[in-house]
């Protein structure tokens, strides 16, 4: 089992990125346009921008999409974009588009809007990926940045719109393998390094490590109440599935051919059951498998989340330990 | 003669368009000698007849009717059959007038005689004889074809004939004074000649004839009715003083008014009346029961006459006793469709033979009647030896128990008919107890037991209010004597008691049993007495195989479920009463089940056939249960049971619904946008639960005891102090648990004495719920003795806790689900994801691992 788990994201071969070098200005940013408009659930986007080098991209600028409202519906994103990348480049600034970037809730991101613009994104330039940042993760201590891609795979499938069973099966796409993870590196220039060694002894913020924060209940209840609801949508899914399939017709058939080879006789044809029944619109299998991608991600995770509590909590009992003892 | 005709016709035409022409001659001449002059003037005014089509087709018809006429009167068959034929044609070419007006009365009279008539002549086998060939022969053709028309026009021809069966009375009544005039009228007629005769009687009619049908009906009626009356009365007459004065009018008027002729004679001038001749007569009588086209209504009064004549020539009881049974056999054979009821009179009638035939019986000891005994061993006549009449009472009465439950559903519950029809149930009761006690002293145990079960089935849905009183000893409190009087009878309990231990021990057929078994649980239930009847109901074993009863011992046991159930909710066994009322009323049709009406929705899935079935099957109102009681009864309990369940498995996901109707109304009561106060029962109840759950049990309580509901639900019981002070006392005990439930895990202690007293309930009552809730861990608490409190120990799980219960509870039910598709189509669907829900649920059984091992760490 354990080796059907994500395919180590370095090694793919086929992707023209293997690496990302993100500078820590778009960290900051990213963060700062949370910060400063995201609130509960809502979700902040952004545009990254940069530029291929080798097989190593490297983001150098990002610059927030303007939260929509219901004022200005008039408003022209991509005109908002070029203008964007227009004054950018006016002052010397990397401009060359290179995905986008996307804030998370409790890791909720796998959804049918992030494939569809993401695909557009990769099918337009073949190189962008998804940022994806979940600040609350990085409000208990841990900064988390992930970068993904759709696999050529999942990225052959979307050209075709082919999501019925077969296609899928035919393409061999699993929730496992819809997305791989690019590793990434957060690199500084040598004179911000420089900058951060001189303030890192003037700093007055008081040693508070939140990564030491034992408490952990309302956080695993948010993730498990999210996990239940999409394991009820995969229930009603497959649901949906049992009564595609005629079922009661293909009981009677199993029975009837059990009856006959008790008998002896030779069990009738499996016959074509489309000839028999005006087949149906077969499901599309497409939400079910973003919804078993983002189960998956979401037991990711709690299993780390759980790691790493349990590892704080032996630490806290043997300081408790050693401190009752003494 | 056409002008006769036209003329006839015309003055009735015109009486019947419009009533402003029939002024001028109502108050004119008579019309038996028509002033022909004047009316034809009128008839031949031309615009008359242009603006009225109406006019000129009625007359055509009523110009082939009076030939028709004519023809019947001179049995001229072969005339008659022409003039049907012609009468038809003509029909149907005014057949745009009739569509807009209204099918003639005129017309509808002339087939309904025209039938009858015919009828009677094909009776008469002698008088058939003596037709020449072509007469005979025109006969049965007319005879058929009329029966093929005239069942186009059924509803007219009934309605007619109903007209003149309601009359009847009122023609009794005035029949001796019609009687001179109408001998009168029949030497006038024959003065006329036979043609004429009709547009005589015929403008006769009209003059009595006001625009209404009943009355043209009633009159014409009465016509035949007087002949038909006059040759009964003659008949009496022959056979009383063998009159013979008579015989010139007898004959006189059967050449008038052949319609008499046809009728059978009683008996021939002269015969000397003794037993031989009575029941020869009856057998004749009999022979036609059950042909077709035997006027039922005539064969009832030749049977009453004929008991009349052996009544006065007293020829012994056995005759009597045999004329009695045919005639309430005739009686039950007046309506041929079963589903029909019989009309007040002939209910009447059958009440009163049913009641002399019983006091016959009774007089005389040495009557045997049986239905076993052969029709040629028979002793009817001979005195010295005991009689012996073949018929049985026993079935006579059933059916007369049977008749009765038809009249009252077929009578409007909510009519003062219906209160009047239910007053004859003292009446069929009484025949009933006396048909038991003759059946006790004569009859064989099986007969003894369809009585009982007879008389068991009239007494189980009553309260008895008497013997409910005596034993509140208040018995002096009764007002009337007759109250007084009433009251020294026998207990229905000990009556039922007795007969249905009878039937327990004597009966051989399961379903008299069955039955009796039901009607003795629904009274022990009716007075409350619910051990008894929860004895009787487990030791009978009949919730095993009731499903195979017919639909009527269903509908029993269904009413006596229900009754056991609210039975139990009185005494306080509100799990009891859950339990029984479940299957009722989880299924949404308490209504049919209970055989109290039917549902619509289910009306477009059976046709008429199974509805009429279905409908016979329905109990009479009087033997209703209040639905409403009923449904406020079962949610009440569920409501006392479920509340405290809900609170106690918050978090369960494998929480079962105890009642899936009260989350219902539950869920109902939430969708409202806008909560107002309660109105009906339900809203009332939904109030209630909502208290509840607060722990809130005053409100609880004025929520399902106030003044609506007490005018609703809770006055209806008998004993309605004590059921209320029972509830009271449940919603106390169950908030208390309720609260306990919800609000434990805030506390750390709770002091009894608190408890007790915001629940209003003694300190040993809370006490016990403690510690049985403790017992039963449902509680995790611990009764501190010394101090009286309860110390909470904290052990619930937590939120996070039972959240990852009800995660893995619904991954298990993902992965069964995910089974049953892969099992179906191996490879198409399953092929994917099926690997990803066993990956995903095994990270979840590691998470949960890891949890567990947190836990352990806390």
């Amino acid at each position: 089992m354990a080796s059907r788990k994500e395919a180590p994201s370095g090694k793919s071969l086929d992707s023209p990125v293997r690496q990302i070098q993100i500078e820590g200005l778009v960290v900051m940013k990213i963060i700062k346009h949370y910060q400063e408009e995201g609130q509960g659930s809502e979700v902040v986007q952004g545009v990254l921008l940069g530029l291929v080098v080798e097989d190593r991209l490297e983001i150098t600028n990002c610059f927030p999409f303007p939260q929509h409202t219901e004022d200005d519906a008039d408003f022209d994103e991509v005109q908002y974009q070029m203008e964007m990348m227009r004054s950018l480049r006016h002052v010397n600034i990397d401009h060359l588009h290179v995905g986008w970037y996307q804030s998370t809730f409790y890791g909720s991101f796998v959804s049918r809007a992030l494939l569809d613009s993401q695909f557009s994104y990769q099918h337009a330039i073949e190189e962008s990926v998804v940022l994806i940042y979940d600040p609350i993760k990085t409000a208990q201590g841990s900064l988390c940045l992930k970068a993904y891609r759709l696999t050529p795979k999942l990225m052959e499938i979307c050209r075709e719109k082919d999501f019925s069973a077969d296609g899928l099966k035919k393409a061999s796409v699993g929730y496992e393998n819809m997305f791989e993870e690019v590793p990434i590196v957060i690199k500084n220039s040598h004179l911000i390094n420089v900058l951060l060694w001189e303030l890192e002894d003037k700093s007055t913020a008081a040693d508070k490590h939140e990564l030491l924060n034992l408490s952990s209940s309302t956080h695993l209840e948010k993730s498990l109440q999210m996990l239940m609801d999409r394991v009820d949508e995969m229930s009603q899914d497959i649901n949906n599935c049992l009564f595609f399939i005629p079922l009661q017709y293909i009981q009677r058939r199993q029975q009837e051919n059990a009856q006959r080879q008790s008998r002896g006789e030779p069990p009738l044809p499996e016959e074509d059951l489309s000839k028999m029944f005006k087949p149906p619109q077969p499901p599309p299998r497409m939400d079910t498998l973003l919804i078993a991608s983002q189960l998956s991600t979401y037991c990711q995770t709690i299993k780390e989340f759980t790691s790493q509590n349990l590892g704080k909590l032996f630490m806290a009992e043997a300081l408790q330990g050693t401190s009752s003892y003494s | 003669m056409s002008r006769f005709f036209a003329t006839g016709s015309d003055s009735e035409s015109e009486e019947s368009s419009s009533a402003d022409e029939i002024t001028p001659k109502a108050t004119g001449t008579t019309f038996n000698k028509p002033t022909s002059g004047l009316r034809n003037k009128e008839a031949f005014t031309p615009n008359l007849i242009l603006c009225c089509p109406l006019r000129f087709r009625f007359e055509e018809l009523t110009n082939i009717i009076k030939t028709i006429r004519n023809a019947m009167k001179i049995r001229d068959m072969s005339k008659c059959l022409e003039e049907f034929e012609q009468l038809y044609r003509a029909f149907l070419k005014s057949k745009t007038i009739v569509d807009k007006e209204g099918v003639p009365q005129f017309y509808i009279r002339l087939l309904a005689d025209l039938e009858d008539y015919l009828n009677q002549l094909w009776e008469d086998k002698e008088g058939k004889k003596k037709m020449n060939k072509n007469n005979a022969k025109a006969l049965s053709t007319l005879r058929q074809k009329i029966r093929k028309y005239n069942k186009d026009f059924e509803t007219e021809i009934a309605s007619y004939k109903e007209v003149l069966n309601s009359s009847t009375n009122v023609i009794s009544l005035c029949r001796c004074q019609d009687e001179e005039s109408e001998s009168d009228d029949d030497e006038d007629s024959e003065d006329w000649g036979s043609d004429s005769v009709d547009s005589g009687g015929e403008s006769e009619d009209n003059e009595g004839a006001a625009a209404s049908l009943a009355v043209v009906f009633l009159k014409k009626y009465k016509d035949g009715r007087r002949k038909r009356h006059k040759k009964i009365e003659q008949v009496e007459e022959e056979v009383d003083e063998d009159g013979e004065a008579e015989e010139g009018g007898w004959e006189k008027v059967k050449g008038g008014v052949p319609l008499v002729k046809e009728k059978p004679k009683m008996f021939a001038k002269g015969t000397e009346i003794n037993s031989a001749v009575v029941i020869k007569k009856l057998t004749e009588i009999l022979q036609a029961r059950g042909k077709k086209g035997t006027d039922r209504a005539a064969q009832i009064e030749l049977l009453h006459a004929l008991s009349g004549i052996s009544n006065e020539n007293n020829l012994g009881q056995g005759i009597l006793v045999k004329i009695k049974f045919n005639i309430i056999a005739s009686l039950y054979d007046y309506n041929t469709n079963l589903a029909a009821f019989m009309k007040p009179e002939m209910w009447k009638k059958c009440l009163e033979c049913i009641d002399e035939l019983l006091d016959i019986l009774f007089e005389n000891n040495n009557i045997f009647i049986g239905e076993n005994i052969a029709e040629d061993s028979e002793n009817l006549a001979i005195s010295d030896q005991p009689f012996r009449v073949r018929g049985c009472i026993l079935t006579l009465v059933e059916r007369m128990d049977e008749e009765f439950t038809k009249i009252m559903q077929n009578t409007d519950p909510h009519s003062q008919e219906y209160v009047d029809n239910l007053k004859d149930e003292g009446r069929v009761c009484g025949i009933i107890d006396r048909l038991l006690q003759y059946l006790e002293s004569k009859g064989s145990t099986e007969e003894v037991c369809r009585i009982y079960l007879r008389r068991i089935m009239h007494t189980y849905y009553k309260f008895d209010y008497k013997a409910h009183r005596r034993s509140l000893g208040l018995q002096g409190e009764t007002k009337s004597e007759q109250d007084q009087e009433e009251s020294e009878g026998e207990d229905s309990a000990i009556i039922m008691d007795r007969l249905c231990k009878f039937i327990y021990a004597k009966d051989r057929t399961d379903r008299i049993r069955t039955c009796a078994i039901l009607c003795h649980i629904y009274h022990h239930a009716l007075h409350s007495r619910w051990y008894q009847a929860r004895d009787l109901m487990l030791m009978s074993h009949l919730q095993d195989n009731i499903q195979h009863a017919d639909p009527p011992v269903q509908i029993l046991y269904n009413r006596t479920m229900v009754q056991l159930g609210i039975c139990a909710f009185r005494q306080g066994m509100i799990k009891d009463a859950h339990n029984a009322l479940l299957d009722i009323q989880s299924s949404g049709r308490a209504k049919e089940l209970l055989g109290q009406g039917l549902l619509m929705r289910n009306m477009q899935e059976r046709n008429a056939e199974q509805e009429k079935i279905e409908k016979r099957r329905q109990v009479p109102f009087h033997m209703h249960i209040n639905l409403e009681l009923l449904e406020c009864v079962y949610l009440v309990s569920a409501m006392l049971l479920e509340i405290p369940y809900m609170a106690a498995h918050e978090f369960d996901a494998r929480r079962r619904m105890i009642s899936k109707q009260f989350h219902h109304q539950l869920r109902v009561g939430e969708r409202q946008p806008l909560l107002g106060p309660p109105e009906s029962m339900r809203e009332h109840v939904v109030a209630a639960s909502k208290a509840m759950k607060m722990g809130d049990w005053r409100t609880c309580h004025s929520f399902i005891i106030n003044e609506k509901m007490n005018s609703k639900v809770w006055d209806l019981f008998p004993e309605t102090q004590c059921v209320r002070e029972m509830l009271v006392r449940k919603i106390q005990e169950e908030s208390l648990r309720t609260y306990l439930f919800t609000y434990s895990s805030v506390y750390d202690s709770i002091s009894m004495e608190t408890l007790s007293e915001m629940f209003e309930l003694e300190l040993p009552t809370v006490h016990s719920i403690i510690s049985k809730m403790i017992i039963n861990e449902e509680l995790m608490a611990s009764l501190d003795q010394p101090t009286q409190t309860v110390v909470m120990h904290r052990t619930e799980p937590t939120s996070l806790q039972n959240m990852a219960l009800q995660l893995a509870e619904k991954l298990g039910g993902l992965v069964e689900n995910n089974e049953r598709v892969f099992d179906l189509k191996q490879g198409v669907y399953g092929g994917y994801f099926n690997r990803g829900q066993y990956l995903a649920k095994i990270q979840l059984f590691e998470y949960l691992e890891s949890e567990g091992a947190k836990k352990s760490q806390y």
